[in-house]
């Protein structure tokens, strides 16, 4: 008997991405396909805007019609669960003078930009100073979020190496909050200074504040290129595309991102965050700012490695940890956050974990 | 393997499967529904066998819907109901152009009458009662509403009975054809009787609200139907959605205008002739 693959079609979703007007010539079965891989990677919301301008089969069959009227829901629903959540912690922090930012996906959709359309968010990323974190951790706690149980060695993982604490988890709603005290973990090599991101912070629509347009793109930069796993990180590219086309309207924009590059370390992660959304999405990048950029390239033979690895994962490797570049990319953003005995200590008592 | 495509309700559902049982669930209890090939559909439900010696040894059968695994895998001798229970999950998570309350639902005279229960209170005992007495079968699990129209849409399918409703259904109906009856995930007996032929003829024909009742089986109690306010009813049904949340205003608005056109009442009873008589009169004035 023939075997039955029914894995979500990631390639298919690639394709896609980089030439959303392929959508309009697809069979109701094929646009079918590409709209459960790009639920499965979370782009759900991505591929509800690409009909909302009009990228759909023009014959599709009615019960895709109604998938698309159920995908529609799905992407404003994702979106109001998360300005209600927005909107809580706002009401917790109303009276105090509390400085916080949101984060990430929040931020997105909390500022109106383009990732933030129809997003599925699942924690809450906030950004406080490192000497708040108490505070922070009561206000929350007044307002219904706990710490749910966790066993010392992750309580201790969090706290002394990481740069958030524990998740916090909403004791009615389930809703999860990860309050963080710098945008990389404490142990990495790489230090943005946390307190330059707060000062630059942009204010939003009712209080609100998010990063700076350099300080986001170079935020998400670093969460993709340093700190994540960029297994399962083909959101994260996206993300940085649709920022890098939003904001680089303005041209202030490339220069406050290159000097800002430089003034919270983080070169080479904005390098490789110019250098793969261009390859893969066309991003329009200004020539001087490509030229500046490719000061921070690493040597040769890391670029080449580095290449292999981004071309093996992106478009195939989401989910499928088995292979060799997903693992080599997992160690890697280990080894860019700890120092080396650390990481290997790390692991292995995670690997240990998973097959108790 | 490109599978099927089975019409049922508004839903045309693809299944792919490499386990038997799948194909013996669908030929004894889908016998009646139109059947194509094909590739496509509002779901993608394939039931696959886990590779390798647990295939020969203790088979299992993963559900793949719409290229998501929401379970974890089941014995392969329940790949059929898993099936069911995927379509349960997609038509809960994945059919947001209608509301989707938790609910039994009949129809009589051209009027829905909308069973909302908790679990355990009787609702598909009633229901395959009632379809027993001649009530078309819209669905013992789903009540579809279309906020454009404000109908209810069918969704006849096998109406699943545990333990021992079991035992009264079969005392009830010499005729009618169950599937192999098996002990689910929870430890319960359930089986899966085959929907009525009139309702899975008459799948496409939607109908308009009639009555909202809040059933509750109780040992020996004598029936008590009372009306119950609508505010009542309606804090029921959009507590028992499944998207509701999904669709904001406008689930909000198609739930409370159900809840407007129709007689809202609970219902206790301990005995199910008694039962069934007053329904059939309250479905007559």
């Amino acid at each position: 008997m023939p075997r039955l693959d029914a894995a979500p079609d990631y390639s298919l979703l690639a394709r896609v991405l980089r030439d959303p007007a392929t959508l309009d010539r697809m069979s109701s079965e094929t646009f079918a396909r590409a709209m459960d891989a790009a639920h499965s990677a979370r782009l759900l919301g991505w591929l509800v805007e690409q009909v909302r301008v009009g990228h759909v089969p023009a014959d599709a069959a009615d019960w895709l019609r109604d998938r698309l009227m159920t995908a529609d829901a799905l992407a404003r629903g994702y979106e109001r669960a998360v300005l209600w959540e927005i909107d809580r912690l706002s009401r917790a922090f109303l009276d105090t003078d509390q400085t916080w930012i949101l984060l990430k996906g929040a931020a997105y959709i909390a500022g109106g930009l383009p990732p933030g359309r129809g997003r599925r968010v699942a924690d809450i990323d906030v950004l406080v100073p490192r000497a708040d974190l108490e505070r922070v951790e009561k206000i929350l706690q007044e307002n219904g979020w706990e710490f749910p149980e966790i066993n010392a060695y992750d309580n201790r993982y969090y706290r002394e190496w990481m740069h958030e604490l524990p998740p916090m988890v909403h004791r009615d709603r389930g809703s999860v909050v990860d309050i963080h005290h710098a945008i990389l973990p404490r142990t990495s090599r790489l230090k943005p200074s946390t307190e330059r991101l707060l000062e630059r912070a942009t204010p939003g629509a009712e209080g609100l504040r998010t990063l700076c347009p350099a300080h986001m793109v170079l935020h998400a930069a670093a969460h993709l290129f340093h700190d994540g796993e960029i297994a399962g990180a083909i959101r994260d590219l996206v993300d940085l595309d649709q920022l890098l086309r939003s904001f680089g309207q303005d041209e202030s924009f490339w220069g406050a991102l290159l000097g800002e590059a430089v003034a919270l370390d983080l070169t080479r992660p904005a390098y490789y965050a110019l250098r793969y959304a261009h390859r893969w999405f066309d991003t329009p990048l200004p020539g001087d700012v490509a030229v500046a950029a490719s000061a921070w390239a690493p040597p040769a033979a890391v670029r080449r490695l580095m290449d292999a690895l981004v071309q093996r994962t992106i478009p195939e490797g989401f989910r499928d940890t088995s292979q060799a570049a997903v693992f080599a990319l997992y160690v890697r953003s280990h080894w860019l956050r700890m120092p080396p005995l650390q990481v290997i200590r790390h692991l292995t008592r995670k690997s240990l974990r998973t097959r108790a | 393997m490109s599978g099927v495509q089975v019409s049922i309700g508004p839903f045309l559902v693809r299944v792919r499967s490499d386990l038997p049982g799948v194909h013996e669930y669908l030929s004894r209890l889908y016998s009646d529904f139109p059947v194509t090939a094909g590739e496509g559909g509002h779901f993608d439900i394939a039931v696959v066998a886990t590779r390798g010696f647990r295939r020969w040894m203790r088979p299992q059968a993963n559900l793949i819907v719409n290229g998501e695994r929401p379970f974890l895998p089941l014995p392969g001798n329940l790949a059929g109901a898993g099936f069911e229970w995927s379509l349960n999950w997609c038509v809960g998570n994945q059919a947001h152009r209608w509301v989707a309350v938790h609910a039994a639902v009949l129809e009589r005279n051209g009027r829905t009458l909308i069973l909302s229960a908790e679990s355990g209170a009787g609702k598909s005992t009633l229901c395959a009662a009632l379809t027993l007495k001649g009530w078309r079968l819209f669905s013992d699990e789903f009540a579809l509403i279309d906020p454009e129209s404000g109908q209810l849409a069918p969704l006849p399918r096998p109406i699943s009975l545990k333990n021992a409703s079991i035992e009264i259904i079969r005392s009830r109906s010499r005729d009618v054809v169950f599937g192999t009856e098996g002990v689910d995930i929870e430890k319960a007996r359930f089986v899966h009787m085959k929907p009525p032929f009139d309702s899975v003829q008459r799948a496409r024909d939607t109908a308009a609200p009639g009555w909202v009742v809040l059933p509750r089986w109780v040992a020996g109690r004598p029936t008590a139907l009372e009306s119950v306010p609508k505010a009542h009813a309606l804090l029921r049904l959009t507590d028992q959605s499944f998207n509701y949340n999904y669709l904001g205003v406008k689930g909000y608005e198609c739930v409370a205008d159900l809840v407007r056109r129709s007689a809202c009442y609970t219902l206790e009873y301990g005995d199910l002739d008694d039962v069934l008589t007053r329904l059939q009169l309250l479905a007559s004035n």
